[in-house]
């Protein structure tokens, strides 16, 4: 199938408010709430616009409880946006579910969706006739998922025979089954051990490739990120704050490298420096004066550096921040 | 001390408890609800009935005791089955087991808060209620004291039953279908759907060997002050029977509970 | 929308018909391999079943009738209950598991597919458990309706299955509301278990209610539908109130209203567990 429509995902000034009860602390606070009407409200998306186009691998990133669930159920068409535009695949998730399902696939990193006490082939043969797959292309998905993974000692087992990793392959190749234009992923490496996480991005790098998925990643996990992603959305409090390639997103804190010493008794220590207004040579002369040093090693700043740098700044200037354009130079390095 | 421990898990079941304000309305009008049911039955019944005493209990014996009954369930019922079996099935029990103290410590004390709660919030205003609408009915004396020895008696005889049927949960996932054998078996062998004293004479004789009766049977007979539940006449003995069955029960439920423990984990179900 | 138009005539009554089956036989396959549980199961139905019937048994043996009825009659209303109990125990089972699935957050996988909701939520369980009870209940009506003497003709037995689709209707939508309640409130786990204990009390004729609580239990909580008024029409043809013929549509109505409850808790879900 051909994906005509060149932007998967349209986001506009998307809203998303939750009314929370103010709970009380203690005993004497949790008589008070039985009969409280104290409700207050939360944002937990606050006017992010974004556009996607097909076929593109996106990194959604962001620390826990930054917004990424929320956008994702309103993408998927769970929750309804308080204000703004949201179009996937040409229509308003959340007023048209069921048409939405038919063109998306999704994995919650541990919760599988496959029926639990079903060989996984009966899982795929409900699956063909959920999604009224014709059998050609189903013959074809099957085959090519045997061209991948190692599907055959699956195929017979129950879902809930299987370990973790087994588990999630599985529910990673259930998502793709119908050949949907948009899969989310959210968090899939999660607790996965590092030989199933390498498989498991190789899967959905050579799905994405074959099939011209559009694939929205949610992760913690760099690797990931390293691994597959053209794109990054990062998003904290609600507000997006980083939207570029990763490329982008290394050179951005390019001069920026990570100093190793290492000292007297085997110790080990890193700094981050900024190379455009300190110099190297001067932070080694610094440890010099404090006693000797055994070895040193320069290091280019890793992925998993700039996303905490990028989290770290955020936090520090959460008042004045509208995007990531504004100068960060001023920040002080965190050693 | 050792105790602190305990009355945090209390603490913290009471305002956990407390959190769940919706419920704890819809708990207090589905007993109401429930109730009614009871009373236009068995007012039926008795209004059916040849003598307005049956079995010596009149009609206002009878709700007395059948509402009472029904708040105690309330107070009771901590659905520990359901918990400790969907504990199981999550793998969460694990992290439990890791805690510093017994399970069965840990699951009383983590489900007292609730019992004190719904104490509070669902026995005491029904007991003030019934005891206002029938204008002395229940008799005021001593028999409060040993009515609430004897309900703290029935909680552990309760939580003891319970605690050994969620046992069970570590061979099967039918949750299911043994709750609802316990939930039944208890309901009717302790007198908390029909009195007792209804009982056919031979069906009475085995329902008296069976611990249930101390869980509602004997706090509300020894409340309402019945014939064979008052001091002079056999009270002691009923609670001396309740203790005997806490005792037994709590050596039987611990040692069917680490034999299952013991097993399960070497087979790693 | 033209394309949504299509989608709909593609996921008709046969295409939901189909899925349902393939479930229905996938499940009972799992099913039949756990047999323990299968085992535990049916000793659980006989065992509820028994002591139901016991309670029964002791409350007759005090009183010889109840606002006029007799034993066998009332029997009959016991048996008509249990086999109209039967769909809800075998079909709609994973109720009980919603509130659950909602807390946990778990609830969240049955929003992606496109497919019902309720029917996706619904189908993943069979229970065969529930059949126990329909061979009890079979066998206690059976023996209600020779002792009352009620002649068999194929009509009387058309309009027996009518009026025990018609009660089961109203049972299934009375847990559907109650098991709705989840999406609304935490520790809604109190409404099910009461309401499936009010079933019990469905067995009784629902003229020992008057006035106000007539009418609550006929229409707000209708458990005077589930074996009384439908029952009615079996055991006393010459006098069918008019209830009693409207109950089939009453029990459609009923089981759309609670599917409607149902679904409008299930759009509200917002996947953090209220």
């Amino acid at each position: 199938m051909k994906k005509e429509i060149d932007q998967a995902i349209v986001m506009e000034n998307v809203v998303k408010e939750f009314k929370v009860l103010n709970r009380h602390e203690g005993l004497r606070g949790s008589i008070r709430d039985l009969f409280s009407r104290d409700y207050r409200t939360v944002t937990a998306v606050d006017n992010i616009s974004i556009s996607i186009p097909g076929g593109q691998i996106v990194g959604y990133l962001g620390p826990n409880g930054a917004g990424k669930s929320t956008t994702i159920k309103m993408m998927t068409g769970v929750l309804e946006p308080t204000s703004g535009n949201l179009i996937v695949n040409g229509c308003v998730p959340y007023k048209n579910r069921t048409k939405n399902c038919e063109n998306i696939g999704v994995v919650f990193g541990q919760r599988s969706q496959l029926w639990w006490s079903l060989p996984l082939i009966e899982s795929f043969r409900l699956l063909k006739d959920i999604y009224l797959i014709p059998d050609r292309q189903y013959d074809e998905m099957m085959k090519l998922y045997s061209d991948l993974v190692d599907l055959e000692p699956l195929l017979h087992k129950t879902v809930r025979q299987m370990s973790l990793g087994q588990r999630t392959l599985s529910d990673i190749l259930a998502a793709f089954l119908h050949d949907p234009k948009i899969v989310f992923l959210d968090e899939p490496t999660i607790g996965l051990d590092v030989s199933m996480k390498a498989k498991i991005r190789d899967l959905i790098k050579e799905l994405n490739r074959m099939k011209q998925t559009t694939v929205i990643l949610t992760t913690h996990d760099m690797g990931d990120v390293d691994a597959l992603c053209e794109r990054i959305v990062i998003i904290d409090h609600g507000r997006m704050i980083y939207d570029n390639d990763i490329d982008h997103l290394k050179s951005y804190f390019g001069s920026y490298r990570i100093l190793k010493v290492r000292l007297p008794g085997d110790i080990w220590e890193e700094t981050v420096i900024d190379e455009s207004k300190t110099d190297v040579m001067s932070v080694i002369s610094d440890y010099q004066k404090k006693g000797k040093l055994l070895d040193i090693k320069l290091e280019e700043i890793s992925t998993e550096e700039v996303i905490k740098k990028i989290y770290e700044n955020e936090t520090n200037e959460r008042k004045k921040i509208s995007g990531i354009d504004k100068s960060r130079d001023n920040t002080g390095i965190a050693v | 001390m050792n105790a602190r421990k305990y009355l945090a898990l209390t603490r913290a079941g009471i305002i956990q408890e407390l959190q769940f304000r919706m419920g704890t309305f819809i708990t207090v009008l589905g007993n109401l609800i429930y109730l009614t049911l009871v009373y236009f039955l068995w007012r039926s019944i008795y209004a059916s009935s040849p003598t307005p005493v049956v079995n010596g209990m009149t009609f206002n014996d009878t709700i007395i005791y059948l509402v009472l009954a029904t708040a105690l369930f309330n107070f009771l019922e901590m659905y520990l089955v359901w918990n400790i079996s969907r504990k199981i099935q999550s793998g969460e029990i694990v992290m439990d087991l890791l805690k510093p103290m017994s399970y069965r410590k840990l699951m009383f004390f983590t489900f007292f808060g609730d019992n004190i709660t719904t104490f509070f919030l669902t026995f005491l205003p029904t007991f003030i209620v019934v005891f206002i609408l029938t204008k002395g009915a229940i008799p005021v004396g001593t028999n409060l004291i040993w009515f609430v020895i004897s309900v703290g008696g029935a909680l552990l005889v309760n939580y003891f039953i319970d605690f050994f049927v969620s046992t069970i949960s570590l061979y099967t996932e039918s949750t299911w279908g043994i709750n609802i054998v316990k939930e039944s078996i208890v309901l009717l062998f302790s007198g908390a759907t029909i009195p007792l004293v209804f009982f056919p004479e031979k069906l009475r004789v085995v329902v008296k060997c069976l611990p249930f009766r101390c869980i509602y049977d004997t706090p509300l007979n020894i409340l309402l002050q019945k014939d064979g539940y008052t001091p002079g006449s056999g009270m002691w003995t009923m609670l001396g029977l309740q203790l005997v069955w806490c005792v037994a029960l709590c050596a039987l439920t611990g040692i069917f509970w680490n034999f299952s423990v013991r097993r399960i984990t070497v087979n790693g179900g | 929308m033209n394309e949504a138009a299509i989608a709909n005539a593609k996921r008709g009554f046969s295409f939901y018909a189909r899925i349902y089956r393939k479930i229905l036989v996938q499940d009972l396959k799992s099913k039949m391999s756990y047999r323990a549980d299968f085992i535990i199961s049916t000793f659980g139905m006989i065992m509820t079943n028994t002591v139901g019937f016991m309670s029964f048994y002791i409350l007759f043996k005090n009183f010889p009738s109840i606002n006029g009825w007799n034993y066998h009659e009332m029997l009959f209303l016991y048996g008509f209950s249990l086999i109209a109990l039967t769909p809800l125990q075998c079909l709609f089972d994973n109720n009980w598991s919603l509130r659950y699935s909602v807390e946990s957050g778990d609830f969240i996988k049955y929003c992606f597919r496109p497919i019902n909701i309720f029917f996706y939520f619904i189908s993943e369980v069979f229970d065969v458990k529930g059949l126990g009870q329909l061979v009890f209940g079979v066998a206690v009506l059976s023996y209600a309706w020779s002792s009352l003497a009620i002649p068999v003709t194929v009509g009387t037995l058309c309009l027996l299955v009518l009026l025990l689709i018609t009660a089961s209707l109203f049972m299934i939508a009375i847990m559907n509301f109650a098991a709705a309640t989840c999406f609304w409130m935490l520790r809604s786990g109190y409404v099910m278990i009461l309401m499936f204990r009010f079933k019990d009390y469905a067995r009784y004729p629902a003229s020992i209610f008057d006035g106000l609580f007539r009418i609550i239990f006929t229409f707000v909580i209708p458990i005077a539908f589930i074996a009384y008024y439908p029952g009615l029409v079996i055991l006393h043809p010459d006098n069918i109130p008019l209830l009693s013929k409207l109950s089939p549509v009453i029990g459609v109505l009923f089981f759309w209203l609670s599917y409607k409850f149902w679904m409008l808790g299930a759009t509200r879900y917002d996947g953090t567990g209220s």
